[in-house]
């Protein structure tokens, strides 16, 4: 045998004995993977942001988040063709929280009690999420202790205004001398605001073009209030809950199945009286409400346009209102909570219909996966990631953040976070959700639209859920 | 003078018996398929089962292409790649799609059982279901009528335009061309501007013109005026297309004849341009009535079916991919397919006795 051969056979060996040796030892770290399917915005964008820059699992283990953004108008066609192909793609999904029932039923989202119970601190922060939040976000049967998903982005509906607008001495004089009220100007002033002084402000600030607009002549027609009212999706119903359950009325309450009923209460007189009111103040909306397509981002647009001067709707669209690249108005908002109705007792009631998504763990994921999943769930539930999100304009569910004085002056409006959640409520978990929904939106839409009265949309309505709910062993 | 020996031609092989193990014996590999993806099917579980029925679809496709190289029957080879396609993409989910239209079957559940032709029944008598679909049903007839008459003219009259010779007709065809090669979403995000009462051209040319507020979607007259228009605009340029490809093959001859014997114009056009864009008239009314009976994208865009403009494709798209009930939407699915065959039929009957008649 030759040097060079012997030589060659020592490097080899050596090659060979120390890949044993580094083949036989333990892994330092498994690469753990979660997938995601979000809505792409700002809410979850900023989440995957934050894991890929701070997160650091305690594992040890390399924790990847892999992220499908989805555009919110294909959002749900995406998740629920996924979920039903069977494909497994997905550990978490960020979910409506009306979703929850099908999708629990479907068996594709997972209970997390028992992640709940093994974790004493996991379950503390779960806890401190406000109830009105818990039981939306996480609960099928809605209010009931069964558990599936944690807060991404809570939302709440609140009035944006235009303070160039409302706070003018000369509209504020004239607003006076008409209405024997002041109009609203600071945030305060719109939390007070019901929606009889919502209308006053929709009737005396709708102006033509060419007429005279806080001391200058108006560049295009005004409009003085705006709110969602377009057929698509749940873009009346989310507004029209809010005035029935202001005005004692009801929906369809599945916290009494099987006794609760659909017929008599879902067209009740409180009821019929509600919609009224809500079809009452669209005349003095943009004329965009008479064709049915006014939903929140036409809302949202005709305001940052500046076409309207108080405009109620989702704070997860604020952020863009705020960005002087789309919105003419950014530097003249003030924000307050959605105006209520005045009770018998004085005192203002506020119900509203809840906002934004919690993210659920689907049943395929892994035990690894999970306990990766979990650990991320704390992460971003731990009080310094959620007053880092509220600070890039989210909005946090815990306690703990938003009762922090700090909370209220990372965005204009988290004054109004705190007091508006505990009168949220939310529609129905059941599977069924669909069906509800989109036989209420044809009908609210033919209200809406002037085909029919208040009264003919909520019997149809009401015999509609009643016979569907029957069917499905939900009314009894 | 030499003869040519003859050319050995090879003995086809016999057909093996049913159970001769051969890789040409396809009646034991359909046998053998059968069997196994039953039980796979009956015993494992779904994930497993799909995975061992499409082994034996191989083995079975095959024993069949074996038997056929075997067997010289080459053109029954060439064509199979493209009736394996077709089976596999078309014929497969059509059969499928008309299976589960006999069971109770939503994608969001894990249970099925038969009901028989009870979802037909449901779609076309349950008083609550049925009244949607046969209004949203009679809405698709309406846009049927509208927008194939709107396409048909305006294409016709554009083909007769662009069949002349005129200055800049090459740059004024290509901008005719051009809603039709757009996305029917760019499109439907267009119209939405353009209609829309606050932002949109329409609205703002109107009311400088006759004061008050226009608002074109703001009733059922409007709403569908604005979707067969946004319709015509995009398809009326492949009518044209179609009734241009005829005018220009008639023969300048015939027209110079008819000019010699000064036939008036309406005679000119009826007895020698008619008869040569007949049959490309009927096939532009078939395409545009089949695609029209399909009407959803615009609606979806333009109104979400408000104002009274919900149609059957858009109704049972919320049916079968919202509200996951895929039964119901089979059923309906397969209740469109028979009357656009019926339509179809009708069409071809029609232009075929024309055409005998003629």
């Amino acid at each position: 045998m030759t040097t060079t051969k012997i030589k060659g056979a020592m490097v080899a060996a050596g090659l060979a004995a120390s890949l044993m040796i580094g083949g036989a030892g333990p892994s330092l770290a498994d690469e753990v993977t979660l997938r995601m399917a979000v809505p792409d915005w700002p809410p979850t964008r900023i989440m995957k942001k934050f894991f890929d820059e701070q997160y650091k699992p305690k594992s040890g283990n390399a924790v990847k988040l892999e992220v499908d953004f989805i555009p919110w108008p294909d959002f749900y066609t995406r998740v629920n063709a996924s979920l039903t192909s069977g494909e497994r793609k997905y550990n978490f999904i960020v979910s409506d929280s009306q979703w929850l029932g099908a999708f629990v039923e479907g068996g594709y989202f997972r209970k997390v009690n028992d992640l709940l119970d093994a974790d004493p601190e996991f379950k503390k922060t779960f806890m401190d999420i406000h109830p009105s939040l818990l039981n939306a976000y996480s609960t099928y049967p809605y209010k009931s202790q069964n558990y599936y998903g944690f807060p991404q982005f809570p939302d709440v509906l609140v009035t944006y205004a235009r303070k160039d607008i409302v706070c003018d001495e000369t509209e504020q004089k004239n607003f006076l001398a008409k209405y024997k009220k002041k109009l609203a100007c600071t945030g305060e002033e719109i939390d007070a605001m019901t929606w009889d002084d919502f209308r006053n402000v929709g009737e005396f600030l709708r102006r033509r073009k060419g007429e005279m607009l806080a001391g200058k002549p108006a560049e295009d027609d005004f409009y003085g209030i705006a709110f969602q009212a377009g057929k698509g999706y749940d873009f009346s119903s989310m507004q029209v809950n809010g005035f029935v359950w202001q005005m004692g009325g009801d929906i369809w309450d599945e916290t009494k199945v099987p006794k609760g009923q659909a017929q008599g209460v879902v067209n009740s007189p409180a009821a019929v009286k509600a919609l009224e009111k809500y079809l009452s103040l669209l005349e003095y909306m943009p004329p965009v409400a008479k064709t049915g397509t006014m939903d929140i981002f036409k809302t949202d647009e005709l305001f940052r346009e500046g076409k309207v001067a108080m405009n109620v709707n989702w704070i997860g669209l604020g952020e863009a209102s705020l960005d002087p690249k789309i919105s003419r108005v950014s530097d003249k908002l003030v924000f307050g909570m959605m105006p209520g109705t005045m009770g018998p007792d004085g005192k203002m009631v506020r119900w509203s219909n809840i906002g934004g998504q919690p993210f659920v763990l689907t049943t395929w994921t892994t035990d690894a996966q999970i306990k990766e999943a979990v650990e991320f769930v704390k992460w971003w539930l731990s009080s310094p990631i959620q007053h880092q999100f509220a600070a890039a304009g989210g909005q946090s569910g815990i306690k703990s953040v938003y009762s922090d004085p700090k909370y209220v002056t990372y965005r204009p409006w988290n004054r109004t976070w705190a007091p508006s959640l505990d009168w949220q409520n939310d529609v129905w978990h059941v599977p069924q959700f669909f069906e509800l929904l989109t036989q209420q939106q044809d009908q609210f839409d033919r209200a809406i639209t002037g085909k029919q009265n208040a009264k003919t949309t909520l019997d149809n309505i009401a015999k509609f859920q009643q016979n569907l709910l029957s069917e499905a062993g939900l009314i009894k | 003078m030499s003869v040519m020996p003859p050319v050995p031609v090879p003995s086809l092989r016999t057909s093996p018996t049913l159970l001769e193990i051969s890789a040409d014996n396809w009646r034991l590999a359909s046998l053998v398929g059968v069997v196994v993806s039953a039980l796979a099917v009956a015993a494992l579980p779904a994930d497993v089962a799909f995975w061992i029925v499409g082994v034996m679809v191989a083995l079975v496709a095959a024993a069949f292409v074996v038997n056929a190289y075997r067997r010289r029957y080459y053109g029954g080879l060439l064509v199979s790649p493209a009736i394996a396609v077709l089976f596999a993409m078309n014929i497969f989910p059509l059969l499928w799609s008309l299976g589960l239209s006999f069971f109770a079957y939503q994608s969001n559940r894990q249970s099925i059982w038969f009901v028989g032709l009870n979802n037909y029944i449901k779609v076309l008598t349950n008083d609550i279901a049925a009244a949607d679909n046969w209004h949203a049903l009679i809405n698709t007839g309406m846009f049927v009528v509208l927008t194939v008459s709107a396409q048909m003219t305006v294409g016709f009259m554009l083909a007769m335009l662009f069949a002349k010779q005129f200055p800049l007709r090459k740059y004024l065809l290509i901008l005719v061309l051009t809603p039709m090669m757009l996305s029917v979403v760019a499109s439907g995000v267009f119209f939405t501007y353009y209609y829309d009462p606050t932002f949109g051209v329409l609205s703002y040319v109107i009311n400088s013109i006759a004061g008050g507020q226009f608002i074109l979607m703001d009733s059922k007259a409007g709403a569908v005026a604005g979707i067969v228009f946004a319709d015509a605009w995009m398809w009326s340029p492949f009518v044209m297309l179609l009734v241009l490809a005829g005018l220009v093959s008639v023969p300048k001859y015939l027209y110079e004849a008819a000019a010699i014997d000064r036939v008036s114009a309406w005679r000119r056009f009826w007895t020698i341009t008619f008869p040569y864009i007949r049959g490309l008239l009927m096939l532009a009314l078939l395409f545009r009535t089949i695609e029209a009976f399909k009407l959803a994208d615009l609606v979806i865009l333009l109104t979400k079916g408000g104002n009274d403009t919900m149609t059957i494709s858009y109704h049972l798209i919320r049916i079968a991919n919202e509200q996951n009930k895929t039964s119901e939407g089979a059923a309906i699915s397969y209740i469109m397919l028979f009357m656009v065959i019926v339509l179809t039929n009708l069409y071809l009957y029609l232009a075929n006795r024309r055409t005998r008649e003629s």
